[in-house]
């Protein structure tokens, strides 16, 4: 996962380098355009004479830069900043200068499935960052967007962040964890995983089919159960879900399970008499955790169900599943940023050991690596 | 639904060249990068979307707009076309035997896909059979066993077989008699080498007339990756998009299409067997086109509701969906709809309720609503405030007196009660439902023919208005 995007970024940082440097061209070449000015005597030539004394006097690059005038734009006021920024061996960057890459870098966050307007949001730290800072500082373009994009991307994806096993260790047991969702995405599969993730931990876990809807969903869930040799409570089809995760909870307790891991019928957020199932169901439940359950493969729409569902249920994080099958990752930027919850799990197959915590300062760097290229 | 969202936010975008007769480059550049935005965030592929949108700037700026046509349905056309062209027609699905394989995702709905076309091939008199082959996810045997009962189709499976090729074999020849099978497979992503092996030995072994692939309506980016493997290892003739219902645009389907030069065969639009319908490429123009406009439409009444809503205060039309429909909301609906204009514009707006609903109706029916609507105002008119909050206690002798002071013929009063019933079931049955349910509820007007609302003003026939 996250290896297109990792291209497309590494892309964005040689367009900035690109842009920047063509400008310290420039602004050496104005330079020397203004320099013609005031031997010509246009009075407000001499600060840029100046400038371009400078700039003949102190750095190198002058020399080599081309000589021809016609690429500079002499009425431009920004001649002498940039003149004079480049006499002191630093780089401006400017909004014009950031405007290309900076539409690549949306392109590449599109095309990674980050949604819309979490990729304008992104943008615009970036660009903020980038034009605030820039004055000041004496290091290359290349670190510049490099800081400005690790800091914008991390921001986002360790939103958040807690200890999971932690946080069970630390909890009154037994702990009532609900899993919700739209339809398909690995909820009951990544419950089956987690029993498993649980259990190599020392926890133990019972299954509760919330899934009274679903054909085949008993079925499904008894054969990951006994599989996993765990304790499965269902109810007949068409029960009340509220009342199955319940009778888990019982169960837990008479029996000193540490954790109670509560299925739910996939459903869409355009259905109101689901999604108030729904709140019901965290109503009456009143879970310790609610893990939404999304797949990586989901594009733009992953604002909008993660946005309802943790409306509709407020969500603890979230497990990305699927994640074997996709390389882009976006949806767990968008997810994360929306929701303000951390992303907690990767699926990354359909076997039981096939979960990863997710780790938003590894993949970030994974993302921006300096040994990558 | 797939893609009117998408028609819905170009059609904005386009609203803003409206008056105007001529393109400079800079409408064309502002134009088109609206509708990358909108084919953006429908997840259609970002290279695909560069590559239409940049045929569409080429063909705005180069292409001289006919005589007399104005900039915005210049353009309008280009994109028309440039999408219809990349969308084409549905698949074709002959109504014959055949032996049909479907292919996807993990998740994707094949399992329910399957179930709901069997259900469609039944309802077209033909014999359908699913076969699943997906011998890995727990419960899938029964999950498809169950979702053919549902559908009231013949299935085969192997509850204890391991070998998916086997039991395509087996199951092709357990339902030999059946016209159509349907052949479902255990879900399996491009990545995954040892299942895409997999499904190219089932594909030789079932030799299918055509392959389908399932796609979730919010696939992303990764949908042409995903295709495109698909399409190398069985060759893909046909999309199902699933999971319309939800918000997800179903651009992933136009990108799919895209990389694997097919078509979309159906559209899945709930977890029942009978949420299945086939594409419908003109549906789609047109409402492309702005035929069916609810934008425009919705515009208008909002403007006719400020209007009406200014001399009202305590009238809401949200009350609608919320307390009792009394004869008052009534007054005001119809009230809303005068101001909007000519009924037959309005109704030209209303998607599904333009062109062929229009043409099906006798020559004067809408004179003769407007008479009836405006006869109903008078009669209204002639109410008491009690009477309107609460028709109930209109007996014979109020409506005698409403005869005499409105002058409207007694059956005429009758007719305006009928029709307040009406509406009122139909708006009660609508009260505390989302989008989803709406759609499904829609479906059920449809099919069943429910009666009331605008449709039942109309009378179709047999209605007040006949
Ligand atoms: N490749 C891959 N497949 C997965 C992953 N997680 C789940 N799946 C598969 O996705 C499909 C759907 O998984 P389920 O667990 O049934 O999904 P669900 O959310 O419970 O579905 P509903 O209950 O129908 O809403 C199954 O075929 C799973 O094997 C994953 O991380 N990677
Ligand atoms: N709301 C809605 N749900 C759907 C639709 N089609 C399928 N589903 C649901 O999506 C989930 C997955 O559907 P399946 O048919 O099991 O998907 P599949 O592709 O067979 O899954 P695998 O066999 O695990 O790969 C189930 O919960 C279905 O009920 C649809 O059009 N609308
Ligand atoms: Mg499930
Ligand atoms: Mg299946």
């Amino acid at each position: 996962m996250f290896d297109g995007l990792k291209d497309k970024l590494n892309d964005f940082r040689k367009d900035v380098e690109e842009t920047t440097e063509k400008d310290s061209d420039a602004a050496a070449d104005a330079s020397d355009a203004t320099a013609t000015d005031a031997a010509t005597g246009t009075p407000a030539a001499d600060d840029a004479a100046d400038a371009a004394a400078t700039v003949d006097a102190t750095s190198g690059p002058a020399e080599e830069s081309d000589t021809d005038a016609s690429a500079a734009d002499e009425s431009d006021p920004s001649t002498f900043q940039r003149a004079k920024a480049f006499a002191t061996g630093r780089v401006i960057i400017e909004e014009e200068d950031l405007e290309d890459p900076l539409w690549n870098l949306e392109m590449a966050l599109l095309e990674s499935d980050v949604e819309m307007s979490v990729a304008e949001e992104i943008l615009d730290t970036v660009r903020e960052t980038m034009l605030g800072e820039t004055r000041k500082q004496v290091e290359t373009t290349g670190e510049l967007v490099e800081e400005a994009l690790h800091d914008a991307l991390l921001d986002v994806i360790a939103v958040g962040q807690f200890d999971f096993e932690e946080r069970i260790a630390e909890a009154d047991k037994p702990v009532t964890i609900v899993f919700t969702g739209v339809n398909g995405v690995g909820k009951t599969t990544s419950i089956a995983k987690l029993s498993e993730w649980l259990a190599d931990r020392g926890y133990s876990s019972v299954l509760a089919n919330g899934d009274t809807y679903r054909a085949g969903a008993n079925e499904q869930i008894r054969e990951h159960a006994d599989r996993l040799d765990r304790k499965l409570i269902s109810h007949e089809q068409g029960g009340d879900p509220a009342a199955v995760i319940y009778d888990g909870l019982e169960y837990a307790k008479a029996n000193d399970v540490d954790v109670v891991l509560g299925d739910t019928a996939g459903r869409l957020h355009t259905s109101d008499d689901l999604m108030s199932q729904l709140e019901k169901i965290d109503r009456v439940v009143d879970p310790d955790l609610t893990l939404f359950v999304d797949e990586a493969v989901a594009g733009q729409d992953a604002v909008t169900r993660a946005e309802e569902f943790n409306e509709a249920a407020e969500i603890d994080g979230t497990i990305l599943t699927k994640a074997d099958a996709d390389s882009s990752g976006g949806a767990a930027i968008s997810i994360a940023y929306v929701t303000g919850k951390p992303i907690l799990f990767l699926g990354t197959g359909q076997g039981y050991d096939d979960i990863e915590r997710f780790d938003p300062e590894r993949l970030v760097d994974r993302l921006l690596g300096a040994d990558e290229t | 639904m797939v893609l009117d969202d998408l028609g819905s936010s170009l059609r904005g975008t386009l609203d803003t060249l409206q008056g105007k007769s001529r393109l400079s480059e800079d409408d064309v550049e502002e134009i088109v990068k609206e509708i990358q935005r909108s084919l953006l965030s429908a997840d259609v592929d970002v290279s695909l979307v560069m590559e239409l949108s940049d045929a569409i700037e080429t063909r705005a700026l180069e292409e001289e707009p006919p005589g007399g046509t104005t900039a915005r349905d210049h353009v309008l056309k280009i994109v028309y076309e440039e999408l219809v062209d990349l969308v084409g027609d549905s698949t074709e699905l002959p109504l014959e035997s055949q032996t049909i394989l479907l292919a996807g995702l993990q998740g994707s709905g094949k399992t329910t896909s399957a179930a709901k076309m069997a259900w469609w091939f039944s309802k077209k008199g033909l014999r359908p059979a699913v076969i699943q082959t997906d011998t890995f996810r727990p419960g899938a045997y029964d999950q498809a066993k169950q979702m053919c009962e549902r559908a009231e189709v013949e299935f085969y499976g192997d509850p204890d077989g391991e070998d998916p090729v086997q039991i395509a074999r087996d199951g092709l020849e357990a339902t030999a008699d059946a016209d159509v099978h349907i052949v479902d497979t255990a879900g399996r992503h491009a990545l995954e080498d040892d299942l895409i092996a997999e499904i190219e030995a089932i594909e030789t072994a079932v030799d299918p007339d055509r392959s389908l692939l399932v796609l979730d309506a919010a696939i992303g980016q990764g949908a042409k990756e995903q295709a495109r493997q698909f399409e190398r290892s069985i060759g893909i003739e046909g999309v199902v998009i699933t999971k319309l219902d939800g918000t997800a645009k179903g651009g992933g389907a136009l990108t799919a299409v895209n990389e694997t030069d097919s078509s979309i065969a159906f559209l899945g639009t709930g977890e029942t067997v009978q949420d299945i319908e086939r594409f419908e490429p003109s549906g789609f123009i047109s409402r492309l086109l702005g035929m069916g406009d609810l934008k425009q439409l919705s515009e208008r009444v909002e403007r006719a509701m400020a209007e009406t809503g200014g001399e009202d205060e305590d009238w809401d039309p949200e009350d609608l969906l919320e307390g009792s429909f009394t004869l008052k909301d009534m007054q005001k609906q119809m009230e809303t709809m005068n101001k909007m204009g000519p009924l037959d514009q309005v109704m030209d707006m209303i998607p599904g309720m333009g062109g062929g609903m229009m043409d099906q109706l006798p020559d004067d029916a809408m004179d003769v609503t407007q008479n009836r609507m405006r006869d109903f105002e008078v009669a209204m008119d002639s109410m008491t405030d009690e009477e309107l909050e609460n028709p109930r206690i209109i007996g014979q002798s109020r409506v005698e007196r409403i005869v005499r002071g409105s002058g409207i013929e007694e059956e005429t009063v009758r007719e305006l009660l009928e029709q307040h019933k009406m509406m009122e079931r139909t708006i009660s049955q609508f009260q505390g439902m989302g989008d989803g349910d709406m759609q499904r509820m829609m479906k059920k007007l449809e099919q069943g023919g429910g009666g009331g609302g605008l449709g039942g003003m109309m009378g179709g026939g047999k209605g007040p208005f006949g």
